[in-house]
């Protein structure tokens, strides 16, 4: 039997007798021995097969009742929906904007029944959310409004602060130019906390900080909602203002008086007949150059 | 083969019989094939498990090639290409320990040495190797637990015998 053949067996922990005292005659047999004893010294912890079961067991066990499975979709979930509440909670209580640009005009409805006409270059703020217990809005510019009965109706301006109990008025506020006209129904105009109280037909006009008395007015509705300005005994300088906000122009004046009352109207559709409507009264001869109109008085 | 299918590995008694049967062995070569470094019991958990999670769909006779498998799979994810090292016990038996200086530190040379002759065998070789050697399977066993011919453990075993002594010697 070879050397070889001899190893393999004692490997195997196969030899028999005889071979094994081949085995130990052999020149390496003593090597062979020694490596053997020092490997043991590479054994591999313990492995405690029950204690690992045990292990595996309990692992299996707390996978399998999981609460994680749906608690964290449903987490996700969760919170969403509270980003979509909140977004849309902030949106509702905001307050809702409208505004005119040049030449433009609206109408809007009110949560309420009441209705409101904007006039070009007219800024309005309310909060639906809270309309239920004040009706309330900010109004910078022109408007017509309609309201439905119910509780006080407000409109605030950096002027003063306009309240009425179910009625048509138009609040016209401008620079240095505040007015109110009632149309129908009753309405409090506070200036200066000061409260003047307007019928049908009277109005209220305040012109740098002047208060101006008007005749009555006897038409049901204001004329810009019919497309036409209406002045009357007003100086020329509110008169030019609203030309200017219903064509998107640039006036430019030349010798000519802004104090100067005026009493005409003119269009919004038609600029060459509104200009001729506002200079032929006061001989005022006008150009045009794009966006720029210069008048100029004689 | 008509019994198996109505047997179940999801039965905690029979899954707890096959985890009995090949754990250990299966813990032992992989602490030989990749060292102590990598966890070799978390992944015989963790390939148990796996064999929990698919019971329904493994017979009984393939699950442990299946626990083998898995728990290599695990290791190889994880194996960083470097150097397995096998923790030398510094507890080991001393025969005496009435033996001179000198002795004693030929002695740890010597390991030194073989520590780092093992970790230059192939994983086949050192697997076979140190369960035979350590372990004192027969061939016999260990062609049955990776799977292979005796004559091929045979001759892994023998090639690492060889291999360790040149190794041993070169050093």
């Amino acid at each position: 039997m070879n050397r070889e053949e001899l190893i393999s067996k004692w490997l195997d922990n196969n030899l028999n007798d005889q071979e094994l005292k081949a085995f130990k005659n052999l020149e390496d047999y003593d090597d062979l021995v020694k490596l053997n004893n020092n490997l043991q010294a590479f054994k591999v912890d313990n492995y405690h097969t029950s204690k690992q079961l045990e292990n595996v067991l309990s692992a299996i066990k707390s996978k399998k009742q999981t609460p994680v499975h749906w608690f964290k979709p449903l987490m996700r979930i969760a919170a969403i929906l509270a980003v979509c509440f909140s977004l849309y909670y902030y949106t509702t209580t905001l307050d809702t904007k409208i505004s005119t640009e040049f030449a433009q005009k609206t109408t809007i409805k009110l949560p309420d029944a009441s209705r409101v006409s904007l006039n070009a270059k007219t800024f309005l703020a309310f909060n639906r959310k809270d309309w239920k217990h004040e009706r309330a809005l900010e109004l910078h510019g022109e408007a017509f409004f309609k309201v439905a009965k119910g509780s006080s109706f407000k409109v605030k301006t950096t002027s003063g602060i306009v309240t009425v109990y179910g009625t048509q008025f138009n609040v016209k506020q401008r620079d240095n130019y505040f007015e109110v006209i009632c149309y129908e129904g009753l309405v409090g105009v506070t200036h200066n906390s000061q409260e003047t109280k307007l019928k049908p037909g009277d109005s209220f006009l305040i012109i740098d900080g002047k208060t101006i008395a008007k005749e009555k007015e006897n038409r049901t509705m204001p004329s810009w909602l019919n497309n036409a300005s209406t002045f009357r005994s007003l100086p020329y300088k509110t008169v030019i203002a609203e030309f200017e906000r219903q064509y998107h122009v640039n006036v430019t004046l030349i010798g000519i008086d802004s104090e100067q009352l005026f009493t005409g109207s003119f269009a919004h559709d038609n600029m060459d007949l509104a200009l001729k409507s506002i200079t032929l009264p006061l001989h005022v001869t006008y150009s045009k150059s794009n966006n720029t109109i210069t008048l100029k008085g004689e | 083969m008509g019994k198996h299918l109505h047997e179940n590995i999801c039965e905690e008694h029979l899954f707890s019989s096959i985890f009995n049967k090949h754990a250990k062995d299966l813990h032992n070569l992989l602490y030989y094939k990749f060292g102590d470094l990598l966890n070799p019991k978390d992944k015989v958990q963790d390939a148990f498990i796996k064999l929990w999670e698919n019971c329904a769909k493994i017979s009984p006779d393939k699950a442990k090639s299946f626990v083998f498998t898995t728990a290599n799979n695990l290791m190889l994810n994880e194996v960083a290409h470097h150097k397995v090292v096998l923790k030398h016990q510094q507890t080991k038996p001393e025969i005496s320990t009435t033996e001179n200086p000198e002795f004693l530190m030929q002695e740890s040379e010597y390991n030194d040495k073989l520590q780092k002759a093992l970790s230059n065998l192939t994983e086949a070789q050192r697997e076979a190797f140190m369960m035979n050697r350590v372990e004192g399977k027969r061939f016999k066993e260990i062609a049955e637990i990776l799977g292979i011919s005796t004559k091929a453990v045979e001759k892994r075993i023998y090639g690492a015998l060889k291999k360790l002594r040149k190794d041993i010697k070169e050093l």
